[in-house]
């Protein structure tokens, strides 16, 4: 049987992508944010284990370093996949639960204000150390 | 409010595309006379009849039965016979076909993908042994509380809308897709069907149920405003239950 493949398929339809609507965007923070945790995680762990096998001196370098308010603006942006991945992580499984299917995009926005929250609470945690360097 | 209200000329933008002459699609645009309730169905006649012959396009009831319309217009998943060009906020009318599927010429796509998946979900109904001695052509009987679970699924006119909007099958192109699971689940639903556990396997795959993101493009597509997030959750509940919990 003939099936026209996926590239064909999207240079043929231009306006493919362009109905995106409060469940798609959901979907792709979800998977933005999921794949930028798995990134980071990987990262973290590295550095601090290496920086931490070559001895006290280069950790705390290492720690001065990332103190510095470019990775404290970073911090922010990681509280901000964390927290967001989380709550609509939980969103999905009230879906498998049967609960919310019909106010999915309530659940989603309830996700963004708290999103929104964390992260303006971590940026005032935060920011004295970003402004005092 | 557009202008297009009362009479008046109104412009189409239509993608175009003939496979044997064209390397690439394009568009055309056409100026045509609009008139109080013309839809866009209506304007694609307009253009056939008046201006251009070699338009193709599909269509059969021309009343939101068949779902051989569904077009992509202005940005919105829309069947062409029921969307009224006054109500498309805009002073240009510009006609898609279903995205995401392969054009076979202008405004028609290939379906076959769509249709694949149909089949694959056994759509008809296998009656339970106990209504077997209806006699053939006479009706199954079923109440009223059972009917009623299936008022959703049922309205589905096949016309691949939520299809074309998932992007799971943008991805995946063995995915079942919504309109095929919604069926599934339309006949796990009813009280007469005796296929349950057959429906439930077919459907609980990696390419079945467990591929749904539940993106609800599907739902946002749907010009009848049916759910099939709503069937595929459904049929997963279903599943685990039997899995985790034996249940029938």
């Amino acid at each position: 049987m003939y099936r026209p493949n996926n590239m064909e398929v999207f240079k043929n339809t231009p306006a493919w992508a362009t109905n995106w609507r409060t469940g798609m965007w959901a979907y792709v923070f979800h998977r933005i944010s999921g794949y930028a945790l798995v990134f980071y995680i990987f990262l973290h762990i590295s550095i601090i284990a290496t920086s931490a096998i070559m001895g006290p001196e280069t950790f705390d370098a290492v720690m001065e370093y990332l103190h510095s308010p470019l990775f404290l603006i970073l911090d922010i942006l990681l509280v901000a996949a964390v927290v967001y991945h989380g709550l609509n992580g939980i969103r999905l499984i009230l879906f498998d639960f049967g609960i919310g299917i019909y106010h999915q995009k309530q659940l989603f926005w309830a996700a963004i204000i708290l999103t929104v929250i964390a992260v303006v609470a971590a940026f005032v945690l935060v920011s004295p150390a970003i402004f005092g360097h | 409010m557009s202008a297009n209200q009362s009479n008046g000329s109104i412009k189409f933008k239509v993608f175009r595309f003939d496979p044997d002459k064209d390397q690439q699609p394009y568009y055309d645009t056409f100026e045509l006379e609009s008139r109080p309730g013309m839809t866009v169905l209506e304007g694609l006649f307009d253009i056939l009849e008046r201006q251009d012959g070699s338009l193709a396009f599909r269509y059969s009831c021309r009343e939101a039965i068949c779902g051989s319309c569904a077009l992509y217009i202005n940005g919105a998943y829309r069947l062409a016979c029921q969307t009224q060009v006054s109500h498309i906020d805009s002073d240009e009318v510009v006609v898609n076909p279903l995205p995401a599927l392969q054009p076979v010429k202008d405004l028609v796509v290939d379906m076959t993908p769509f249709f694949e998946a149909y089949h694959a979900v056994d759509p008809y109904l296998q009656p339970a042994e106990d209504l077997k001695h209806v006699e053939e052509g006479k009706e199954y009987y079923q109440n009223p509380k059972d009917r009623k679970k299936l008022d959703m699924p049922v309205d589905c006119i096949l016309c691949g809308s939520c299809y074309s909007s998932c992007p799971t099958t943008w991805t995946h192109e063995d995915y079942l897709g919504p309109a095929a699971l919604l069926k599934a689940y339309r006949f796990v639903a009813d009280s007469r069907d005796d296929a349950t556990a057959d429906r439930l396997s077919t459907v609980s795959t990696e390419s079945g149920i467990w591929r749904c993101h539940t993106a609800y493009n599907c739902v946002e597509a749907c010009p009848k405003d049916l759910n099939p997030t709503f069937g595929i959750q459904q049929l997963k509940k279903q599943t685990v239950g039997k899995l985790l919990l034996g249940r029938k």
